[in-house]
């Protein structure tokens, strides 16, 4: 409860500090030390030691899972701010309702990491996606963005809509908005057992399901992504592309198998179908953007077919698949988003050469691409190991076929990740870039030491799960 | 018979007759006074229930927003004899479609009260004796049970109001 309860009050805390100053370098630390405080809320929430205690009439329930999730998220959240920070203060005028809606996020978050109602996963999709709308809009005089915020606002609704009719029928079906009431979780592949369950709960499973796929962008509900992450400010996209897509995954894995138990066979295979889909279109799609902001937004489809396979999966390799892969993923990302905001050029032709102009930045590029890519040394590399594995662990049913797809898709990304590469250290070129602050040099080097840390020691990660 | 049932009897009727009224009328403005005579006589209907939470949010929300968003829309499209849109065979098969499985839901939900016909005279009103519509119960519902969420949505309307400054302010 500690981190829904602190994030909220930060982000009133944020508008506030808008009244006292305008100064923006001061409005980005103050939402620093915020991050860090709910940073330390959360963590002594998750081992006990001082936690707000709130009877929820079981509506929410706090596991270690989704607190050390909410640990990561936060964490990776403080990088955010420190690697893109003065981006956000100077997308527009409104530097402190900026930090605002982005800890109004993070409530949504931690809601959606603890929901056991579908009445609080609907709030916390919600509250997450709402102020997402809004900073994707926040370049007000730049008309790709308006669009990008008007398109997302809209398809955004109508997948509200879809979730809301959804969770309607279940509660038709079942008389209750608990996830436990949901009944469709025997694991045998039988078509009688599938017809004897109420038709009117398949339908609305199917629905909050597709809701909720539309929100991490997999396949069939992708078409909305390129355009949003594309449009909107850098800094933005990379906070929806990396936070708000795990956090969409954590939902996902808190209805479909923490807390509820497996789901049915016959569902796995609307799964397989959807990762099969997302990662053709993610992959194929990337290999041929010449602008490197639309390629990660590809990429980020394309890692969420990855993320899907914790999904199909649904055993213990899974659970601690998605947490590696959310900081693997995450921290990779921001930094590459990070650097790109620094940029003139989006497109790949803007990296000619940037090796000889910018070695740490090409180096710290680098890095994260290797580590997006799913190189060894890299956590990136044991990310996907965690989701093949889990994948064939779990015996039976598509999982060698499934691994094979994964492994095959895999090659295909370092090809158009390998491009960059390319770009910055084999073309002539020069390319150019806006000056760099000695703390954003130090931040790219710490995302690089925890990239390469993580993909020696992966362990420690899940260590401090455990511990 | 006494007052109440009389009450019934008449805020039905009117019902049906407003509601039938929406669909024959020409014109469509006249269509949604019709409708708008239809939320009103059901909020009556909710009163007689003892359902007061019910008929105020009916008349607030259908009554008021969302039939003017119906007048906007009707004075924006500007309907008139010449551009009326042609309404082909699959739209008239759709909406007898819908119409029907409606119509065979509402059945259904009647047919399997199973209350006889005597029971169900003494259900039509319940002036005085129903409470499930009461604000008062509505409020301990809300503030036990629910207060999760209730306190929680505050923080949805909180970013979007945010949201509507940032959006909204000129600069």
């Amino acid at each position: 409860m500690n981190a829904i309860i602190i994030s909220a009050l930060m982000g009133v805390l944020m508008m506030f500090t808008s009244i006292i100053t305008s100064n923006k370098q001061v409005i980005k630390n103050v939402a620093l030390i915020a991050l860090l405080f709910l940073l330390v809320g959360n963590i002594v929430d998750t081992y006990n030691i001082f936690s707000i205690k709130v009877d929820t009439k079981g509506m929410l329930s706090f596991g270690k899972f989704g607190l050390y999730f909410n640990t990561l998220i936060i964490a990776a959240t403080t990088i955010f701010v420190l690697l893109s920070g003065n981006e956000i203060v100077k997308t527009g005028d409104y530097a402190a309702d900026y930090f605002a809606l982005i800890f109004f996020v993070l409530c949504g978050i931690a809601i959606l990491s603890s929901f056991n109602n579908l009445l609080m996963m609907f709030l916390g999709v919600e509250i997450m996606s709402i102020p997402l709308y809004i900073l994707t809009g926040s370049a007000k005089k730049n008309l790709k963005s308006n669009e990008a915020s008007l398109k997302y606002f809209l398809m955004g609704a109508f997948s509200t809509g879809i979730m809301l009719m959804g969770i309607a029928l279940m509660y038709g079906a079942t008389g209750s908005f608990g996830i436990q009431a949901i009944k469709l979780v025997d694991n045998e592949l039988s078509f009688t057992k599938v017809m004897q369950t109420p038709l009117l709960e398949v339908i609305g499973l199917l629905l909050v399901y597709a809701a909720m796929l539309f929100k991490v962008s997999a396949a069939p509900f992708h078409f909305w992504a390129p355009d949003v992450y594309d449009g909107a400010p850098s800094a933005f996209a990379s906070f929806m592309a990396t936070i708000v897509k795990a956090a969409g995954f954590i939902a996902l894995i808190n209805l479909f198998f923490l807390k509820a138990v497996e789901l049915h066979y016959l569902w796995k295979m609307v799964t397989v179908l959807v990762i099969i889909t997302t990662l053709i279109i993610g992959n194929i799609t990337a290999v041929f953007q010449q602008s490197v902001k639309r390629m990660l937004a590809y990429s980020s489809i394309a890692h969420a077919g990855f993320m899907m396979f914790a999904l199909y999966a649904q055993n213990d390799i899974a659970k601690e698949g998605i947490l590696i892969y959310t900081v693997a993923y995450s921290l990779a990302t921001i930094g590459l988003f990070a650097i790109l905001a620094k940029m003139d050029d989006y497109s790949l032709e803007g990296y000619n050469g940037m090796a000889k102009t910018q070695p740490l930045l090409a180096f710290a590029n680098a890095i994260f691409l290797l580590s997006l890519a799913g190189i060894p040394l890299t956590v990136g590399f044991f990310a996907k190991y965690y989701m093949l594995a889990a994948v064939l662990k779990f015996s039976g049913g598509f999982g060698l076929f499934l691994t094979i797809t994964g492994v095959v898709f895999a090659a295909v990304s370092v090809y158009y990740y390998f491009r960059v590469l390319q770009a910055m250290y084999f073309k002539e070129g020069d390319a150019k870039v806006a000056d760099v602050t000695v703390g954003f040099k130090l931040g790219l080097m710490l995302c690089i030491a925890a990239i390469i840390f993580f993909g020696i020691f992966p362990d420690v990660l899940l260590a401090w799960f455990y511990f | 018979m006494n007052l109440v049932h009389i009450l019934f009897w008449f805020l039905s009727a009117l019902t049906l007759f407003s509601a039938l009224m929406v669909i024959l009328s020409k014109n469509p403005v006249h269509s949604v006074l019709w409708l708008i005579l239809v939320f009103f006589a059901i909020s009556g209907h909710y009163v007689l229930l003892n359902a007061q939470f019910l008929a105020i949010v009916n008349l607030i929300v259908y009554a008021g927003a969302i039939m003017v968003l119906f007048l906007f829309v009707i004075m924006l499209l500007n309907l008139n004899k010449e551009t009326e849109p042609k309404k082909n065979v699959w739209m008239k098969l759709a909406g007898t479609i819908a119409g029907g499985c409606f119509l065979i839901s509402v059945t259904n939900v009647i047919y399997n009260a199973q209350t006889s016909s005597a029971e169900l005279v003494n259900k039509t009103t319940l002036m005085g004796k129903g409470s499930i519509g009461l604000i008062e119960n509505l409020g301990k519902t809300l503030f036990t049970d629910y207060v999760i969420p209730f306190e929680i949505s505050s923080v949805l309307f909180l970013s979007a109001m945010v949201g509507a400054v940032i959006i909204g302010k000129k600069k």
